[in-house]
């Protein structure tokens, strides 16, 4: 069996078909009571301008950035900066883009692209492959089951 | 055929395997840039590039004027959590490490 490393991770790109319309989508990425069971316990507040990332409990702040577009339901671009960790915390901001369209039958595509990582090595590692993965299969388990992937 | 028919249809294939190996070693390319790789025809590497995009494996972005591809590993991941978590109980671990004990050994 062989290993590779993955390199060139600036720009991520993750796609995934939900059985939802884009506004129940739109209401998941941005309600903090629906970010918690799906986006590794976090409250996430979003308004047109500011994105605030909560502990589960609420208590601690693991960080905010900038909003940079925000066209419900279809569009979200926002700072990204990985308050969780220190390590991570200490590089320089990223960009995450989230696009919804909807599709024939019920379906809508969600694109997420992570990007502008070249000032945040450690970030790109975290985040990708398993990483965004957790977030996007949890968010369509979510809609489509009306249960958490994890409990 | 639905989106995991699509998946196992495409992974099928040796040469869209290589593709997404080649993606993942290095994201974000152009046709170009696979073809290059590949002892295939730009037109032959074009057409893996389209089943694995319809299976929804491969992503393209638009970056000013190129036409970038990238892996998305989220159908190989919502295909190992109904297929493989499944199958990969103690039971079928035990299998495994009795096989790697007589190869092992042999």
């Amino acid at each position: 069996m062989t290993t590779m490393t993955q390199t060139n991770l600036t720009t991520q790109v993750y796609q995934v078909f939900i059985k939802a319309p884009p506004e129940r989508i739109w209401e998941a990425i941005t309600n903090p009571e629906f970010t918690t069971k799906y986006f590794y316990g976090a409250r996430i507040e979003i308004t047109p301008d500011r994105r605030r990332t909560f502990s589960p409990d609420g208590g601690d702040s693991w960080g905010e950035g900038a909003v940079m577009e925000y066209e419900p339901p279809r569009r979200l671009v926002h700072e990204w900066r990985s308050g969780y960790n220190p390590d991570l915390a200490a590089e320089e901001p990223s960009r995450v883009t989230w696009e919804i369209e909807a599709q024939d039958g019920g379906l809508s595509l969600l694109t997420v692209v992570h990007d502008r990582l070249e000032g945040a090595p450690k970030t790109a590692e975290s985040v990708a492959g398993p990483g965004w993965m957790m977030v996007l299969s949890g968010l369509k388990t979510l809609l489509e089951t009306g249960e958490p992937l994890t409990s | 055929m639905n989106d995991d028919d699509r998946a196992f249809r495409a992974l099928a294939d040796p040469t869209r395997r290589l593709l997404l190996d080649r993606l993942f070693e290095r994201d974000g390319r152009t046709l170009t840039e696979l073809e290059s790789e590949l002892e295939m025809t730009r037109f032959g590497v074009m057409k893996h590039l389209r089943v694995l995009e319809e299976a929804g494996l491969v992503a393209t972005r638009k970056q000013g004027r190129e036409k970038l591809h990238f892996l998305n590993p989220v159908p190989i991941r919502l295909i190992h959590d109904r297929w493989i978590d499944k199958y990969t109980e103690r039971r079928v671990s035990a299998l495994a490490d009795l096989k790697t004990e007589l190869e092992e050994a042999g």
